[in-house]
């Protein structure tokens, strides 16, 4: 099964435009189902947007019209409360009618509060307890290394979720397998539910945790689409060894009054602040023009 | 003389068997491949045999994963650390993604006697019980184990088999017919029924020949399969014999005879008396002095059913 033949400096100017603008939209479908029910998982969705476009619109092997496709690239929401997101980017991507997004938050919605595969087509894993991403990820690209398969299996994981130990049993694994297929992105916004991770429990310095797990490590601003493509394209980094990009993001990217600041990673929609996020989005947009 | 068969032999030898049918079967071991009868699978296809080392929790996912992939994970490891240690992966990953996974727990109840609670495995099934569309297997025979292991992988979906350590004696006269969900009648009688499993279900046949010389008849169901439940076979033994003794290697709360208590409850009252383990940690010793604690040898079963009968 070819693959897109794309090269990223062979990307012009207009093709980061282009998933820089539609990174806007994914953000303007995660304010939309926010919107439907009042509130939800912003801040580490917003900071895994940009990532998360440029894997559904540039680099995964996909076929939205058949979900199920043998040979598609899989995607693990390891971090599954970040699920708006991949919500987003499915709808964007065509797997399902957008205006399903504003039932989010309804009975029996299909857009549960963390990821469920077998309502939404295209979503791969059930995840939302934190720590069980990185294994089963490890499990699908070690099943299409035993096959000979050239399939791809991307992870984005949140930088607090490191704190769980089953990651680290994981990491180890894929080491030892040498799964060449696998790109973890860690959204490393450094805050979660209780305040700065550096605080809350430690992991750095992370590229030499990982490192000394086996792993080739990148470093990137999550928010720059070439470097997110970049190492998308290039991996994997180092031969024999499982890739992984720490990604330096900023959580709830995009709305102002929320950037960088932990209170936001479960945002109760007020009527001022969703003003202003309506604000920030128009402003972006203007940017982008 | 009653021939015997060691449970991790009988698996091992039905797994090779599975898996020289089906190539999508790999074996998954966390530092537990020799112990947990992989090493048939292992000689005969290296590269399928996975280890992952002592990591009870991350091989449940890649299992998880693989399965994404089209393959047949098999996880075989001592009983309580494929259960207990990994719940929510097995919940999540394999339960709630309705992951086509099986899992095996070896030296389960508290055949690992002299290794003690840590190593003892009394509420497995209760606790995976508890996990939507997971099916739990029982088997209480070397025969069973074989017929077992071989509709655990023709089934589509997460099982979880429980086997001993101790070698079991052959139960089965001839051949049967095993179906998952389905119990066995392995006695006839109309004076009460006793309902066992697994390891325990030889004790229980012995208890109701010894009960016949007394002229008393004692059904004994085997109840193979813990979920589905066989309601069907219970609620006729109830409705039948009038009362119901259960008889399993397990904690009361969430085993057998809780499980026999809610059907016979629901559907056709009548007495039921369990004998198991109680709210307790078990001790260490030979294994057939630690089941006397807990009434489980043939001579306290026929006593448990006779007062049993007088009430």
């Amino acid at each position: 099964m070819q693959r897109k033949g794309m090269a990223v400096n062979q990307l012009s100017e207009q093709d980061v435009k282009r998933l820089e603008r539609i990174a806007l939209q994914i953000r303007k479908n995660i304010l939309r189902m926010i919107k439907a029910y009042g509130k939800g998982h912003l801040g580490g969705a917003m900071s895994a947007a940009d990532i998360v476009t440029a894997l559904y619109f540039q680099v995964m092997r996909i076929r939205p019209e058949d979900p199920k496709w043998k040979d598609r690239d899989r995607f693990v929401l390891s971090a599954g409360h970040k699920c708006l997101v991949l919500y987003a980017a499915l709808a964007e991507r065509g797997y399902f009618n957008k205006d399903l997004l504003d039932t989010y938050g309804a009975l029996d919605s299909k857009f549960p509060g963390h990821p469920d595969m077998h309502k939404l087509p295209g979503v791969e894993t059930n995840t939302g307890a934190l720590g069980h991403g990185l294994s089963i990820a490890g499990g699908m690209a070690l099943g299409a290394k035993l096959d000979g398969s050239d399939v791809k299996v991307y992870v984005v994981m949140g930088d607090g979720e490191l704190a769980e130990g089953s990651n680290w049993e994981a990491a180890a694994a894929c080491a030892k397998y040498q799964l060449e297929n696998l790109l973890v992105f860690v959204d490393k916004n450094e805050l979660q539910i209780s305040g700065s991770t550096k605080e809350v429990m430690n992991y750095d310095p992370l590229p030499d945790r990982w490192k000394a797990f086996g792993w080739a490590v990148r470093e990137i601003d999550g928010h720059n689409m070439r470097e997110i493509l970049d190492v998308s394209t290039q991996f994997p980094f180092e031969k024999g060894k499982p890739s992984v990009v720490i990604a330096h993001t900023v959580k709830s990217k995009g709305f102002s009054f929320a950037e960088g600041k932990a209170s936001y990673h479960y945002w109760k929609v007020t009527p001022e602040e969703l003003a202003q996020a309506e604000r920030d989005l128009a402003e972006m947009e203007r940017r982008l023009q | 003389m009653e021939k015997f068969a060691d449970p991790r032999e009988t698996f091992a030898e039905a797994l090779l068997e599975a898996a020289k049918k089906d190539s999508r079967i790999v074996a998954l071991s966390a530092d537990s491949s020799s112990g947990s009868g992989f090493s048939p699978f292992k000689k005969n296809f290296p590269e399928r045999h996975l280890e992952f080392g002592i990591m009870e929790q991350g091989v449940v996912g890649f299992a998880s994963g693989l399965a994404t992939m089209g393959k047949i994970p098999v996880v075989a490891t001592i009983a309580t650390f494929v259960t207990s240690r990994p719940f929510e992966m097995v919940r999540n990953d394999l339960g709630y993604m309705k992951q086509n996974v099986k899992l095996v727990g070896r030296c389960g109840g508290i055949t690992y006697n002299d290794l003690g609670p840590t190593h003892h495995s009394l509420e497995d099934f209760a606790i995976l019980g508890t996990i939507p569309g997971f099916t739990l297997l029982s088997p209480g025979d070397p025969l069973e184990i074989r017929k077992a292991t071989l509709a655990m992988f023709d089934h589509v979906g997460p099982v979880y088999m429980r086997i001993g350590q101790q070698p079991l004696p052959f139960l089965y006269e001839g051949e049967y017919t095993f179906q998952i969900g389905k119990g066995v009648t392995m006695r006839e009688g109309k004076d009460l029924t006793i309902v066992a499993t697994g390891t325990v279900l030889q004790k229980a046949i012995a208890a109701s020949d010894l009960l016949k010389k007394k002229g008393i008849n004692a059904r004994v169901i085997n109840m193979h399969t813990l979920k589905p439940i066989d309601r069907e076979i219970i609620v006729k033994a109830a409705r039948e014999t009038g009362r119901i003794l259960t008889v399993e290697e397990n904690y009361l709360r969430g085993g057998l005879g809780s499980l026999v208590s809610q059907v016979v409850s629901e559907e056709c009252p009548v007495p039921v008396r369990m004998i198991g383990i109680d709210d307790t940690f078990v001790g260490t010793g030979p294994y057939e002095d630690l089941l006397a604690k807990f009434g489980l040898q043939p001579e306290q079963i026929v006593e448990t059913a006779i007062v049993f009968l007088r009430k």
